[in-house]
């Protein structure tokens, strides 16, 4: 795979270094976990200590259900450093030109960092699985 | 014996139906009765909900993600886990206040807390003022006079599943919603403690979360703001409590904006800058996004934003809405029976004075009994009882109006991000022959 993954983990590195000049230790920020989808469990109990620390386990993140094809992988991988491919799947199908206009929203508005030719097999992706032509699961 | 003639409730067992039916005379007639149903609807199991809905309009009351176990939460329907975006089930919405476990839940970036520790944790007062401030937890509970307010916080996409065509976002049914009792501190209070200097415009509000994106860009912080002349300015609570208890982390602990009225995008979680500005705040959250077509209702059509030249101003408050809530047409109803209507209204424009139902199809309305008052932005309870005399499908239809006089129309809402919906709703009964 000719992805790079840079990105991804210098996005994690900072995750845990200065945010908005505020010190490491003031917050804990975006710890996810794996759980399986489909099976709602009763939490355990959760240890308690009197001191000013305040938290909350980590947040579940689910599998998600993207159709198989070319520019799946591109589209894990790209969309999923900010944000979770459920963000796909939980649309109604879209016309082509407005998942055209989604991909083009998070290069040139968000400011993704994706390689042209991945953004066109990402959009291609979209359109051959997310639209009201074509779109299955 | 007889018991047998019963099991139908489960998978039919027609041969001990039938055994128990001949031996037990008395049983014939229910026998009979169960020999009228088709085999199909004998054998049916809950069926679950499909992944997406779409491109017609989302017939559910709901979205239809799973349903999910979050951190401090209730079990919950999902929309997305990265950043978290989780919706409250309707049967949460027959009481004025959403317990704190199953409200809502909405980030827009996917570095949110999972601690904070409250000897480093400040609320920082900064920008244009003078006397700049950081307050600690217990200088907001100790130092300031604590206010509670009962406020609806309301996702500005809430119900975006409904429009058609339908636009990109968060799919969200008419769960993105709750309302709860808000105690905290006025944010004039903070303002005031940190003597604003001549020339200020707005005040920025920033939390903890943070995104991935570059600096400078709405990917990588989140941040609203509100005009200093807006007399919602005075309404506003630096939040500490939610119920009466802590706010849950996903719900934005420590301390969250509440700004009654207003659409949840102002009612920033884990808020840590409250920063007054100078000049107009052009960040992509506000020059950009959460703004909609200044237009009647802010309604538009693909054609006219096409076209271009659709002028946009920041959403602020919220339209009049009123669900029906209970029952929720999952059963059917035996004609001649009285059924008891339950539901929510509210409205950021000022206090429900009335809400009515039809049945049928908007020709006639009747009033219904409304609830405890809870001050103007609360969620109002209602309750109607409701009689239909003959078997058949109903539609049963319910419409608020607030004391400014805007009452919900039936026209639909259209404008490409999917806010502000507020259409009439409606809920479908089956009443059943009771004879």
């Amino acid at each position: 795979m000719t992805i790079n993954l840079r990105r991804l983990f210098a996005g994690l590195v900072a995750g845990t270094a200065i945010a908005g000049g505020v010190a490491v230790a003031q917050h804990q920020l975006g710890s996810y976990a794996a759980p399986n989808l489909g099976k709602v469990s009763q939490p355990a109990a959760r240890e308690l200590t009197d001191d000013s620390r305040y938290g909350a386990a980590s947040y579940p993140t689910f599998e998600v259900g993207l159709a198989d094809g070319a520019g799946k992988s591109e589209t894990q991988i790209y969309c999923g450093v900010c944000h979770t491919t459920r963000y796909i799947t939980m649309q109604p199908p879209l016309p082509a030109a407005t998942w055209d206009a989604e991909v083009q929203k998070m290069v040139k508005t968000f400011g993704a960092t994706i390689p042209e030719a991945d953004a066109q097999k990402i959009a291609q992706y979209l359109h051959e699985h997310y639209t009201p032509e074509t779109r299955k699961q | 014996m007889f018991r047998d003639a019963l099991r139908w409730t489960g998978t039919l067992n027609r041969r001990a139906l039938l055994r128990g039916a001949g031996a037990v005379a008395g049983s014939l007639a229910a026998a009979s009765a169960l020999r009228g149903m088709p085999e199909a609807a004998q054998e049916q199991s809950a069926a679950t909900l499909p992944s997406f809905t779409g491109p017609a309009a989302n017939p559910h009351w709901n979205s239809v993600g799973p349903i999910v176990s979050e951190p401090q939460k209730a079990p919950l329907i999902l929309l997305t886990d990265r950043p978290v975006q989780l919706e409250t089930p309707r049967n949460y919405f027959t009481s004025a206040f959403t317990p704190n476990e199953a409200f809502y839940v909405r980030w827009h970036l996917d570095r949110i807390p999972n601690a904070v520790d409250l000897k480093e944790w400040r609320l920082h007062v900064e920008g244009n003022v003078s006397s700049p401030q950081s307050f600690s937890f217990g200088d907001l509970l100790r130092k300031f006079k604590a206010e509670t307010v009962a406020a609806v916080n309301q996702c500005s996409g809430n119900s975006r599943s409904r429009l058609q065509p339908r636009v990109p976002g968060g799919q969200w049914g008419n769960g993105a919603m709750g309302n709860a009792r808000w105690t905290g501190v006025k944010l004039r209070d903070l303002l005031n403690a940190a003597a604003m200097k001549n020339g200020s415009l707005q005040v920025q509000l920033q939390g903890l979360e943070q995104g991935e994106g570059p600096e400078g860009m709405g990917s990588r912080a989140f941040q609203k703001s509100l005009d200093l002349d807006n007399p919602a300015i005075d309404e506003c609570l630096v939040a500490y409590a939610m119920n009466g208890e802590p706010l849950p982390m996903l719900n934005g602990f420590p301390v969250r904006l509440v700004v009654p009225g207003y659409f949840a995008t102002y009612w920033t979680k884990c808020l840590t800058w409250i920063r007054v500005l100078d000049k107009a705040d052009e960040n992509f959250w506000m020059k950009t996004a959460y703004r909609i077509p200044d237009t009647p209702r802010g309604t538009t059509t693909p054609e006219a934003m096409k076209a271009g030249g659709v002028k946009t101003v920041p959403i602020g408050r919220m339209p009049v809405r009123s669900f029906l809530v209970s029952p929720d047409g999952g059963a059917k109803i035996p004609a001649g029976m009285t059924v008891n209507l339950r539901g929510i209204a509210f409205s950021g424009y000022g206090r429900v004075t009335k809400v009515e139902v039809s049945d049928d199809n908007l020709k006639s309305w009747k009033s219904v009994q409304l609830g405890e008052d809870f001050g103007a932005y609360s969620f109002r309870t209602w309750e109607f009882s409701w009689a239909p005399k003959a078997p058949g499908r109903y539609s049963v239809a319910v419409r608020a109006t607030d004391e400014k006089g805007n009452a919900q129309p039936d026209e639909p809402v259209w404008n490409p991000a999917g806010y502000l919906w507020n259409r009439i709703e409606r809920q479908e009964f089956v009443v059943g022959t009771a004879e």
